[in-house]
């Protein structure tokens, strides 16, 4: 091995070959080549160090030796000019904001501001858009500029297009002239009509459980049953995907919670296991979805169930998304699995189906319904629905349960089989299961908000998801479809989305796909 | 006729010739350097880069002269996170890539190339290689489109000519076989590090030193001969001014990333070698295989030293490529399908946020008050600790680590907090100080 350390620095060296390179001083080059390491001879193999003294000082192999030496000697930043702009809106993640610096906590929000802007200016920010009408499968929004569009709508959550459906309509109506707007009071105190009550008959009905507790969200009710049940010495496993709602929910109740592999039942079990060896006097709630909202999947939950029972353990499913897009009678997840009436707690939210504000709890215990109500704060703490919001909600649920729910169900599914057919034919990566959730697996998140971007612009108006939604690095676009999609609409919609990531890819000059692993 | 040529014999090369001579296959492997012979790396190994060799059968004859260890320090902004990569997600990474997890092993070393190309040159001899060194490849064979062989011309003056079903271009960052078929980059990323390195005895050490302070960072690794590798980097934007007085400031970085070890270093170190650098860094992809090459290791994808991955990388592409190679030289399935396979592997979404993380790492910014924060978070917490370390070596996926609920969960656990880090007393101030090029 040739070393020492007398010899001089290779960029020493290296400025001196250039120089003389660009003087056409090939004697000096050769002379100074001799001494760069072996290190970097090896590692810039293009550069032909034993033959500079053949080079013709005239021929453009001396031009060529300039410009490889240069490339490796001068940051390549300089190179390519990069808008300074969409580099940092693209490169940044809500992650990057989460604990920001300072005791002022109004001033130091302004970094993660900063952010927003950067994406809001490079139309890359996906959140935040209005509605400029009702939002059917065609709807007008405006981004967070001012600029308008219109376009072929997965971005709306109403599987079942009941926002525009005459007999809901007119259920709003009829509440609003018989009750007026606004509930006046909690449901504990006053908040509740004669039409609360039937409407918790009505889900009893749905789900085959008999307590059901109404909450003023979706959100509410997962954030309220876990926290009313669960206390600090007890245990949650939770699904690692599981809803938002549901993980805070978690987090406030108790230290002890586990995040068990998406769906795994068997991990369930081993961490009953587990936690039966340990402790044998405290409660352990496991929490799933049962469609899971960008995964557009389910667990086996009569497996799960079992397991449960198994371990003493008492198991709580979200069917915010399920319950009457799909499964027989719209009775979902549950439905699908033979379940109904036999899970431990069931809670679900109207906003995706029922065409509402709204949420619920749903046991066949009388006692486990008013402990919640009493200690799952965002009941007893929050007004009660509102009388519209509660009649539309009763008259969703009948016909969700009619043969006019099993036809709009059909029309869905024709849809969402049309638009995952043309996604998957054009080699795109369609995940989880034939749902009302169409995600659309992109992964990377600067292809993800650069063909976000471009789609705004071209008919189809889709939810990017990224972190905090999904994990780093799989991004992916929501589609949500609703009954009121045409199945050719729905192929017309893949044909642009697919363009429009081509593109993107291509303004990018990426080479990585989409695919998981 | 061989069934392959390979130009290249380090890392990525040796390894696919070895392997694919494994399997019966007539293999030659052709480089422009004589070994032993060094070329530009820090060659620290993660574990899974030892557990490659281990599965090859040669890495006793790497520890036979090369200290390895299982722990690491990982020290930002003085907060220190002592850990190591666990088995349990070693064994994951191999049956998810490979599909099999035998041979893991949990150490990791940094062994200079002059001792592991050496020995991996030696091994694709032993498995049956055909191995040219002294012998650069000049022109591409090419037919209707295909390339079907090599022209080179040993040092001697000797010109050869050879032929293959496949040439896998092994030959690194700036491949010749990328150059000559005219194969474009895909997903740069110019911005990246200079590193400065050179070799110290005098002292040792019993775990690996990585520390990191505003947009500057060191490592002190021990590796062969007695010696350690001394290293430090930062953002490429200060390179030149950092060139204008090498040796003072290579000492200087080092003494301002961690004292302690600038102090070491000075005190007790004896330098054994000239210092090394380099600023050509910038990340990039290629075309993975097209009619008749396949690329494997640097050729394929180069990314900034910043995370040492390049070796494992390599030696991962090498398993992945002659697996695929195999299947088709030996009938199995038709070379696209393999390629598809091959290309399924390395451009997916896993491959892709890790690209994403090294090169952000690259661009040397000063950490963020909510990383800092998570460092601190992380300490007490082993498991955790031991997945992030596991998660920066991409041994464990980022979308695993880097997601909501583990990320809150990790608060809730925490069980130190900011208080004893200077770093949080001011910390806008500090970082608008970081901003400035200490080497001006
Ligand atoms: C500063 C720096 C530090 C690094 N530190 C680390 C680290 O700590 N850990 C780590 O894992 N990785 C590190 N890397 C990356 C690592 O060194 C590379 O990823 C690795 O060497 C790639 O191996 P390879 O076999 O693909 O290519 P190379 O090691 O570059 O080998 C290519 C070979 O091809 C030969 N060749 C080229 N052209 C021809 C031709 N026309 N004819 C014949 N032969 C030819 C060359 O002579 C050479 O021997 C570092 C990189 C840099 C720049
Ligand atoms: C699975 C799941 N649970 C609960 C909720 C909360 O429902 P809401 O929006 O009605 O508050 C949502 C919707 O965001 C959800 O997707």
């Amino acid at each position: 091995m040739t070393t020492g350390l007398d010899q001089r620095e290779d960029g020493e060296l290296i400025e001196i070959i250039l120089d003389a390179a660009r003087r056409g001083d090939v004697t000096t080059m050769a002379r100074t080549a001799a001494e760069v390491s072996e290190m970097t001879r090896n590692w810039a193999t293009h550069i032909p160090w034993d033959d500079f003294a053949t080079l013709d000082g005239a021929d453009d192999e001396l031009a060529q030796v300039v410009a490889d030496l240069e490339e490796m000697w001068e940051p390549a930043y300089l190179r390519k000019p990069v808008d300074p702009d969409e580099e940092y809106a693209l490169d940044k993640n809500a992650y990057d904001f989460y604990r920001p610096a300072g005791r002022n906590l109004l001033t130091r929000t302004e970094d993660y501001y900063g952010w927003v802007l950067a994406r809001r200016r490079t139309e890359t920010w996906q959140y935040s858009r209005v509605l400029e009408a009702a939002p059917g499968s065609i709807a007008e929004i405006t981004n967070d500029l001012g600029r308008r569009t219109r376009g072929i709508n997965f971005n709306s959550q109403d599987y079942l297009s009941f926002n525009t459906h005459p007999a809901i309509r007119a259920a709003a109506e009829r509440a609003m002239r018989d009750y007026g707007p606004h509930s006046a009071g909690s449901p504990m105190v006053l908040g509740n009509t004669r039409i609360s009550d039937e409407l918790e008959r009505a889900l009893g009905d749905l789900v085959g459980l008999e307590h059901v507790t109404l909450f003023p969200t979706g959100w509410a009710a997962g954030f309220g049953v876990v926290v009313g049940l669960v206390r600090q010495e007890d245990h949650i496993l939770i699904d690692r995907l599981a809803h938002s709602c549901l993980q805070q929910g978690a987090r406030a109740a108790t230290r002890n919670v586990v995040r068990y592999e998406h769906l795994n039942v068997e991990s369930v079990r081993q961490h009953l296991v587990d936690i039966r060896s340990r402790d044998t006097r405290n409660g352990v709630l496991v929490v799933t979805d049962g469609l899971f909202s960008v995964d557009a999947d389910w667990p086996d939950l009569v497996s799960l169930q079992q397991v449960c029972r198994e371990y003493d353990a008492t198991l709580l499913v979200d069917v915010a998304h399920d319950l009457g897009s799909m499964g027989p009678g719209g009775t979902g997840v549950l439905g699908l699995q033979g379940l109904l009436g036999s899970v431990d707690i069931v809670m679900g939210a109207f906003s995706k189906t029922f065409c509402s504000n709204g949420g619920f709890v749903a046991s066949n215990s009388p006692a486990l319904k008013q402990y919640i109500k009493m200690f799952g704060g965002s009941h007893f703490f929050s007004n009660a629905l509102s009388p519209v919001q509660t009649a539309v909600v009763l008259e969703a649920a009948r016909i969700i349960r009619s043969p006019e729910g099993d036809e709009l169900r059909g029309r869905l599914f024709a849809a969402i089989d049309a638009l995952r057919d043309e996604l998957t034919t054009r080699g795109l990566t369609c995940m989880g299961e034939p749902s009302p959730i169409v995600p659309l697996l992109i992964g990377n998140e600067k292809l993800a908000r650069v063909a976000n971007r471009l789609l705004f612009d071209r008919g189809v108006l889709a939810f990017m998801v990224e972190f905090p939604v999904t994990p780093t690095g799989s991004s992916r676009f929501r589609l949500q479809v609703q009954a009121g999609h045409r199945p050719e609409e729905a192929r017309e919609a893949a044909r642009i989305i697919e363009g429009a990531i081509a593109d993107s890819r291509a303004y990018l000059s990426s080479a990585f796909g989409s695919a998981a692993k | 006729m061989y069934d392959a040529i390979v130009i290249g014999a380090r890392c990525s090369g040796a390894s696919t010739a070895m392997l694919l001579a494994r399997r019966g296959h007539r293999v030659l492997v052709v480089d422009r350097s004589s070994f032993p012979s060094d070329v530009i790396s820090t060659h620290f190994l993660w574990p899974h880069g030892m557990s490659y060799l281990n599965r090859w059968g040669l890495l006793e004859q790497v520890l036979a002269v090369t200290p390895a260890q299982t722990e690491i320090d990982v020290v930002n902004e003085g907060i220190r996170l002592t850990g190591s990569v666990p088995a349990e997600l070693l064994r994951a990474y191999f049956r998810d890539l490979h599909g099999d997890d035998s041979g893991v092993v949990r150490t990791y070393a940094s062994i200079r190339r002059s001792v592991l190309d050496q020995i991996l040159v030696q091994a694709a001899a032993k498995a049956g290689a055909e191995v040219r060194t002294n012998c650069t490849v000049r022109g591409l064979i090419v037919e209707d489109g295909h390339v079907v062989g090599i022209r080179g011309r040993t040092s001697d003056g000797q010109l050869i000519e050879e032929r293959a079903r496949i040439v896998v271009g092994a030959d690194g960052r700036n491949s010749f076989v990328a150059r000559t078929l005219g194969l474009p980059k895909f997903d740069e990323r110019p911005r990246c590090t200079f590193a400065y390195w050179s070799y110290y005895s005098g002292f040792s050490l019993e775990t690996a030193q990585l520390h990191r302070r505003g947009r500057l960072a060191c490592a002190v690794v021990p590796t062969n001969f007695e010696q350690n590798m001394v290293l430090v980097w930062g953002p490429s934007e200060w390179s030149r001014e950092f060139r204008a007085d090498v040796p003072g400031n290579y000492q200087r970085a080092l003494d301002f990333v961690s004292p302690e070890l600038g102090e070491l270093v000075r005190a007790q170190g004896t330098r054994e070698e000239r210092i090394y650098g380099t600023l050509d860094q910038a990340a990039f992809l290629r075309p993975l295989h097209g009619p008749g090459w396949v690329l494997v290791g640097d050729a394929e994808s180069f990314k900034d030293q910043c995370t040492a991955i390049g070796m494992t990388h390599a030696f991962r592409d090498a398993e992945l490529a002659s697996a695929a190679l195999d299947r088709w030289l030996s009938g199995g399935a038709p070379i696209d399908e393999t390629m598809a396979w091959y290309e399924g592997r390395r451009r997916g979404q896993d491959a892709a946020a890790y690209y994403d993380y090294v090169c952000t790492l690259a661009e040397m910014r000063p950490y963020r008050h909510d990383e800092l924060q998570l460092f601190v978070a992380l300490r007490g917490n082993q498991q955790e600790i031991d997945r992030f370390i596991a998660t920066h070596a991409d041994v464990a996926p980022v979308s695993e680590f880097f997601q909501a609920s583990n990320l809150f969960l990790l608060n809730d656990a925490a069980k130190e907090t900011s208080a004893g880090y200077p770093i949080f007393e001011d910390f806008a101030a500090t970082s608008r100080m970081y901003q400035q090029n200490p080497f001006a």
